[in-house]
């Protein structure tokens, strides 16, 4: 990697593009954002640059502080589900015999290939009141029904009366299952591969000294696997915090998420300063995080490189 | 030792078969009380297999392991009376030194006080006292064995098994630590049971070894006994170094077999010296130090056997400090090597290499060795 100081023009040849790329689509959208979230709107299309306060202190207005709210909790439940979900799929697959494994992460993977668009029309399919899954439960519902009826239950109705279809679009759960569901393979890579990683010989180590599974489990493979945790946490979740698209199809308009209120400022409500400003304040929250997180994986890997 | 006395682990006709592969083929041996036990062989014979199944890390195919008399069919790793040191050591990250020698007694719901004093205890017996509160990334990989060897040695096993204890250390900690294994084995008291790859850590430290090759017990003795006596060709080429010559063909004649061999010509041994047992060619085999060189064969004959005697040219001869390897480049094709002492050497390296010399030995430090004793 030293060796473009020797032939510094073919360094700026492959450095350049890049770069310049990044400075004209990022960083100057980036500074203008910035510079929009000190502006007041003035009349239908101008914005006149008056280093105001207003649209950050406008940030601790209980409906927004209740959005950011919304989409922190939303967003922690949905990473914590998809966490749980991964770690048995990662193991399942870092067990798995060699020839399978391929495969077994094709299967994680196959999703990404698919338009987001296309694949929450899908959920949409699925979710809907008389949706693939309310179908399912209407079934097992008169399963359930006829085999009470079976034993002489039938007459008072302890599954209801009817069927009620369960809501899930334009409820949190919709856009739950939506988060989970899309973000599921950020989560399952990073564990897999802190799985795959991890030397068998300590999971047999406790084993040997008389731990149950469980316990092994719980003080050793856990503990171990933290990196793979923590990075999958942040993965799934900073994208999480900021999505649009799930809330705004599955949420119906009910349950939005900042992404959906910042949307909304651009375009209908026409407000770019304080849109700005939320923008700016959800990149605030997502770079803490991601401090945090490359902290944490410093030491990990402090810790790691010693052991070597 | 007792060889009465009921051995401490007793495998059974244990055979393990991964899909089509045989890593163990129908090994049946006994484990004494208080020895320290050698499972010897090249990488790939099934050594730490068999390990792994005494230890119920791996279930075999067939055949029973029993320990302390009881069967232990079914029996899971984490029920069982014995422990391991694993050959990375897996002494566990994230928990000091003290935590990882504590974790297999925390997990019998001793009293913290007690657990405390067995961990001191432990720690004070490999010498890591002062290390009870680092984490393991900042030992050195000698210090995470000695851990590795509390952890195990804190649970009181029957037997602890250890999975190429020395592999991982460099060659001047190796030597260190064969020695302080034998003396803590002698400390606690319990027998060790140790997988190597390597003849000379076998040797120095078993008092039995048993010897693999291909998932097959070739032969199980002690480790004078698998040298001055090995059953076959194998077993002698792995154990030390010996001059081998193939037997090309074997003629009987009277109460002796003239054995042809393209190096040394006919040898006619007693035909009780004959294998009894095994298959394949013979070979003719004797190790170095009891090969003797000099301008001419003794005619007297030593001992009963008579001598056998071959003519050569003399080859490289390599110092070794207190003794020399001797070349003997022989006329029938092929070389074989003896060991001669530094007067010896001294006067021979005035000679000029090529010039002729002979080699002989006594017919009774010949081995007569089959290709594999067990096969049937």
């Amino acid at each position: 990697m030293e060796s473009y100081r020797k032939n510094f023009r073919a360094f700026l040849a492959f450095f350049t593009p890049p770069f310049v790329w990044l400075v004209l689509f990022f960083f100057v959208p980036l500074g203008i954002i910035w510079l929009y979230s000190f502006g007041e709107t003035e009349g239908l299309t101008k914005i006149r640059l008056t280093w105001t306060l207003e649209n950050y202190k406008r940030l601790l207005e209980p409906e927004i502080i209740s959005l950011f709210w919304r989409s922190v909790w939303l967003s922690v439940i949905s990473t914590a589900v998809c966490i749980v979900v991964s770690y048995p799929i990662a193991m399942v697959i870092a067990t798995a015999k060699p020839k399978w494994k391929p495969w077994l992460l094709l299967v994680i993977i196959l999703p990404f290939w698919t338009n987001l668009l296309i694949r929450t029309y899908a959920l949409l399919n699925i979710l809907g009141t008389r949706g693939r899954l309310n179908d399912l439960l209407h079934w097992l519902w008169s399963a359930g029904d006829r085999a009470l009826s079976l034993i002489g239950l039938g007459d008072y109705h302890l599954l209801g009366e009817r069927f009620m279809p369960v809501k899930f679009l334009g409820e949190p759960v919709g856009v739950m299952i939506g988060l989970v569901y899309v973000y599921l393979p950020f989560a399952v890579l990073p564990i897999y591969a802190s799985l795959e990683r991890l030397d068998r010989s300590y999971l047999e180590a406790s084993l040997d000294l008389g731990a149950s599974q469980w316990r092994t489990f719980r003080q050793i493979l856990l503990p171990l696997s933290s990196g793979g945790i923590n990075t999958a946490t942040v993965i799934t979740f900073i994208p999480m915090l900021g999505s649009f698209l799930i809330p705004d199809l599955l949420g119906r308009g009910q349950v939005d998420m900042i992404a959906n209120v910042i949307e909304r400022q651009f375009k209908s409500g026409n407000d770019w300063p304080f849109g700005s400003a939320l923008s700016l304040f959800l990149l605030y929250i997502t770079f803490i995080l991601l401090a945090l997180q490359s902290f944490h994986a410093m030491r990990q890997r402090k810790r790691e490189e010693a052991r070597g | 030792m007792n060889k009465s006395e009921s051995p401490i682990i007793s495998v059974k006709g244990v055979t393990k078969r991964f899909g089509s592969f045989t890593a163990l083929q129908d090994i049946s041996l006994d484990i004494r009380p208080g020895e320290i036990f050698a499972l010897l062989g090249p990488s790939g014979c099934g050594k730490s297999t068999l390990l792994r199944i005494i230890a119920g890390l791996e279930t075999a195919t067939e055949g029973s392991v029993a320990i302390d008399g009881q069967d232990m069919t079914g029996i899971p790793a984490n029920k069982r009376p014995v422990n391991m040191v694993f050959q990375s050591y897996a002494v566990f990250p994230h928990m000091s030194v003290a935590d990882n020698v504590a974790y297999g007694l925390k997990l019998e719901r001793r009293p913290a006080a007690e657990i405390r004093e067995k961990v001191a205890e432990a720690l004070a017996q490999v010498h890591l006292s002062d290390f009870a509160h680092r984490k393991p990334d900042q030992l050195s990989g000698g210090q995470r064995q000695r851990v590795a060897l509390a952890r195990a040695l804190v649970k009181r096993p029957k037997v602890l098994l250890l999975d190429e204890p020395l592999s991982a250390l460099d060659a001047k900690l190796r030597d260190a630590m064969r020695l302080e294994l034998v003396k803590l084995q002698e400390s606690v008291g319990v027998s060790f049971v140790i997988v190597t790859h390597d003849q000379s850590e076998a040797l120095a430290m078993a008092d039995r070894i048993a010897v693999l090759k291909d998932g097959v017990l070739r032969q199980l003795d002690s480790p004078a006994a698998l040298y001055k006596r090995p059953v076959d060709r194998f077993v002698a080429d792995f154990i030390g170094s010996i001059n081998m010559f193939a037997v090309s063909g074997q003629r009987a004649e009277g109460g002796q077999a003239r054995l042809e061999t393209a190096e040394l010509g006919a040898i006619a041994v007693p035909s009780d010296h004959l294998p009894a047992a095994g298959q394949g060619a013979l070979t003719l085999a004797v190790r170095p130090e009891r090969v003797k060189v000099g301008a001419e064969a003794p005619k007297e004959a030593q001992g009963e056997g008579g001598l056998v005697s071959v003519v050569g040219r003399l080859g490289d001869v390599a110092f070794q400090g207190n003794s020399s390897i001797v070349e003997v480049l022989l006329e029938g094709g092929g070389s074989l090597s003896a060991l001669v002492s530094e007067a010896e050497a001294d006067h021979l390296m005035q000679a000029e290499s090529g010039s002729p010399i002979t080699a002989w030995w006594a017919l009774d430090d010949m081995l007569i060795l089959p290709e594999n004793a067990t096969a049937a």
